[in-house]
């Protein structure tokens, strides 16, 4: 019986993410945590489930082993299939040698017989850093209504930002007629997202035409991009209202994880319509001591809180002892923060031990955002 | 591997019907997150039991939908695994066995087809964290053929049920089985927790077949305490007793008891382990007060929360107050009700304004799925 599917996601989980050093020292930016019991990459997974595609291909390639271990079967999403699911692609040896994946679009070029066996009419491309709640169904129904040969997931952003980003501009029918990567002068407001819907024969096409040329950097956005446009392919771009955000740098990664807070949060992780799954680790339900004061705040489970924690994102397995202080504080698992401590306006990474009345950080107003590294103790 | 387990997931169905009118025993929530059988087949896999037999009679579909394969105690495996255990027609043809024995009786081919040389059964109305490979232990060094779990702190026992005691000789061995109307102070509480030769106990269970015998205390254990080896293992630990709604409220709260919580949560080798929702995190609101209580994910807090166990994707709204309570999954409280000493079974919904009152022997206790 032949086997197909008409899409599969292809999510590139390899980059360093060195601007969110130091929490990705040993950790791939795709396995950080986020918003006190996900990791960054169960967006982009959960999206992929929630829009009934069941075939992903997770391209690693810098410090995968937390990030294996957390995938592991895919079974938290539901991607541990017979046929299709969750196949993690590292680089590899070969009979003609092997290379580490130069660029985005090279990862997906040595990672062609791994599409081939679904055989799929479409290739979703998808980035494993970003925080968003997508439809790719839609996108994809877009696609094939347009007869793309290329979709590209585009945000309004405003005009000051635009120059971070790769900048579209349209036709009135939503096809893209000029692609500038982070252009100083910006001609449109339309940002990439870096979710591409690609038909597969051209996909294989121009990475073949792209692997050919010695001077490209085989990247998407700079490379096979341009050159679908140049060639005359039919590129759309299909328009994104919701929420997204890139959580690049630590102060991004911050102000991501403070829009799951408050009455109505920018970004609801408590949504029925559009769950966001995530392996679990076992931990007790967290415990509200005596003397606990909670407010706006997120907190996951095993955590024993006798202190005040305001307006903060609170991990599993957290000890906060009576008299402590934390306010606008991201605070990831396995933390202790002794009596009479005070951290404000932090991200504490994990194991990392705060003793008593020790200071950490510093008004928001005032003060810059302070980073402690996994397993630092602070006195 | 050693040992194979057994559970009785609905033995005590009958003491607190109120609870399990559409789940059985073993299915009751328990301490924000768990039902009773996640401790029992922690307890089983911590000690480094590989197959797992839930013997369940009636209403076992919230049991079988929460354990599913065992797959998040790693019993989801070719060669063993976890097995529910639902009635079929067996020698007499009834579809509920009233006691232990019966029980093992009617699930006695699911005992043949395993090698395991030694068996552990156990009913379910008893929490704690128990180690039963030091159980194991004990009954190999002691060259026992009975080897039964009791204990010295049951905590929250009803106090108008009957209570199985064993009397002891200063080995550890049964001299005598006592049943009493209420708990003696000291005395050795049975759980009806037991180890043995798996090729003993089918011996045992066919002899019983062929002479209709049908209780294990009176039938088997008593008229052989003199002649063969029964040996008593006491556990040290602190064992939490659902007996009646009343027992089911104050066990749970017993887990605000930092000590207590320890001991059965905080063993590091020994981890409870239940069924994974999605939930998100838990909010807590502005203005909002939560102390002395245990909250689980997926809630929101915007009122009062004090000396209470909160289950998975429960909402306080603004200005409510709930002390003393045991609060299921999914339930709302309204704005501004006021709730002391209620447990409210799952899905309940409580209308803005309302008053309910109960007290700690009689706690005021809401079925699944109303409105009030």
């Amino acid at each position: 019986m032949a086997r197909k599917k008409k899409c599969i996601a292809m999510l590139l989980a390899g980059g360093q993410g060195s601007r969110l050093a130091p929490l990705t020292e040993n950790v791939a930016k795709p396995a950080v945590p986020f918003g006190g019991r996900y990791r960054i990459i169960d967006f982009s997974l959960s999206n992929c489930v929630n829009s009934n595609i069941d075939t992903v291909g997770v391209l690693t390639q810098y410090q995968p082993l937390e990030l294996n271990d957390y995938l592991g079967t895919g079974d938290p999403w539901d991607l541990n299939l017979n046929y299709g699911g969750l196949h993690v692609l590292p680089p590899y040896q070969a009979s003609k040698g092997g290379d580490w994946f130069k660029g985005t679009a090279n990862a997906i070029y040595q990672n062609q017989r791994f599409i081939a066996n679904y055989d799929p009419d479409y290739i979703l491309i998808l980035s494993g850093d970003h925080i968003y709640k997508m439809n790719y169904d839609i996108m994809l129904q877009e696609h094939i209504d347009n007869g793309a040969d290329c979709t590209i997931a585009v945000m309004d952003v405003p005009i000051e930002e635009a120059s971070r980003f790769g900048i579209m501009s349209t036709d009135e029918t939503g096809r893209i007629t000029e692609f500038a990567e982070k252009p100083e002068h910006p001609k449109s407001t339309l940002a990439s997202m870096g979710v591409y819907v690609f038909t597969t024969d051209k996909l294989m096409k121009y990475l073949e035409m792209d692997e050919q040329n010695p001077e490209s950097d085989n990247d998407f956005g700079k490379n096979v991009i341009p050159a679908m446009l140049a060639g005359g392919e039919k590129l759309h771009a299909y328009l994104y209202k919701g929420y997204w955000r890139d959580v690049g740098t630590l102060s991004s990664y911050w102000s991501a994880n403070m829009d799951t807070l408050g009455e109505e949060p920018e970004l609801l992780l408590n949504d029925d319509g559009w769950r966001i799954y995530y392996r679990h680790d076992f931990h007790p339900p967290t415990y509200l001591g005596e003397h606990a004061k909670m407010s706006n705040c997120n907190c996951a489970a095993g955590n024993e809180i006798d202190g005040e924690v305001c307006d903060s994102v609170l991990g599993s397995n957290i000890i906060i002892e009576e008299g402590a202080l934390v306010k606008d504080c991201v605070i990831m698992n396995n933390v202790t923060i002794e009596k009479g401590a005070v951290v404000e306006y932090a991200i504490i990474d994990r194991n990392v031990h705060i003793h008593a009345d020790a200071k950490v950080g510093g008004n928001k107003e005032s003060s810059e955002l302070t980073v402690i590294a996994a397993g630092k103790e602070v006195f | 591997m050693k040992m194979l387990g057994l559970v009785f997931a609905d033995e005590h169905d009958a003491d607190i019907s109120e609870l399990t009118a559409k789940r059985t025993f073993a299915a009751l929530p328990f301490g924000a997150r768990y039902r009773i059988i996640d401790f029992f087949i922690s307890n089983m896999t911590n000690s480094g039991i590989q197959n797992i037999g839930v013997v369940a009679t009636t209403k076992y579909e919230s049991l079988m939908g929460h354990v599913r394969y065992g797959g998040e105690w790693d019993l989801h495996r070719s060669k063993s695994g976890l097995t529910v255990l639902p009635p079929f027609s067996f020698f007499n043809g009834e579809m509920r066995y009233e006691n232990v024995l019966e029980a093992l009786q009617a699930n006695i081919s699911y005992i043949e087809k395993n090698t395991e040389p030694y068996i552990l059964f156990t009913c379910c109305n008893a929490i704690g964290n128990i180690d039963y490979s030091a159980m194991l232990e004990q009954h190999i060094k002691t060259g026992a053929r009975f080897t039964c779990l009791c204990t010295k702190h049951p905590v929250n026992k009803g106090s108008d049920l009957t209570t199985t005691e064993y009397v002891l000789d200063s080995d550890g061995r049964i001299k005598d089985i006592v049943i009493h109307n209420k708990v003696t102070p000291g005395a050795y509480v049975a759980t009806n927790t037991y180890i043995m030769a798996r090729e003993d106990l089918l011996d045992i269970l066919q002899q019983s077949i062929d002479q209709n015998k049908t209780s294990l205390r009176n039938d088997i254990l008593k008229p052989a305490l003199d002649e063969s080896l029964i040996m008593a293992y006491v556990t040290d630990e602190k064992l939490l007793y659902i007996d009646t709604v009343s027992s089911y409220l104050k066990s749970n709260l017993a887990l605000l008891d930092g000590d207590t919580r320890r001991e059965l949560f905080g063993q590091e080798l020994r981890p409870i382990i239940t069924r994974a929702g999605n939930s998100s995190p838990a909010f807590y609101g502005e203005g909002s007060v939560s102390t002395n209580s245990i909250i689980a994910a997926g809630s929101t807090i915007e009122g009062t929360v004090r000396n209470s166990i909160i289950f998975r994707n429960v909402h306080i709204k603004k200005g409510a107050i709930v002390e003393n309570c045991v609060i299921n999954q999914d339930c709302t409280i309204g704005e501004n009700a006021v709730l002391n000493y209620a447990v409210l079974d799952k899905s309940v919904n409580i209308n803005d304004k309302r008053l309910l009152s109960g007290y700690i022997t009689h706690p005021f206790y809401v079925k699944k799925n109303s409105i009030i």
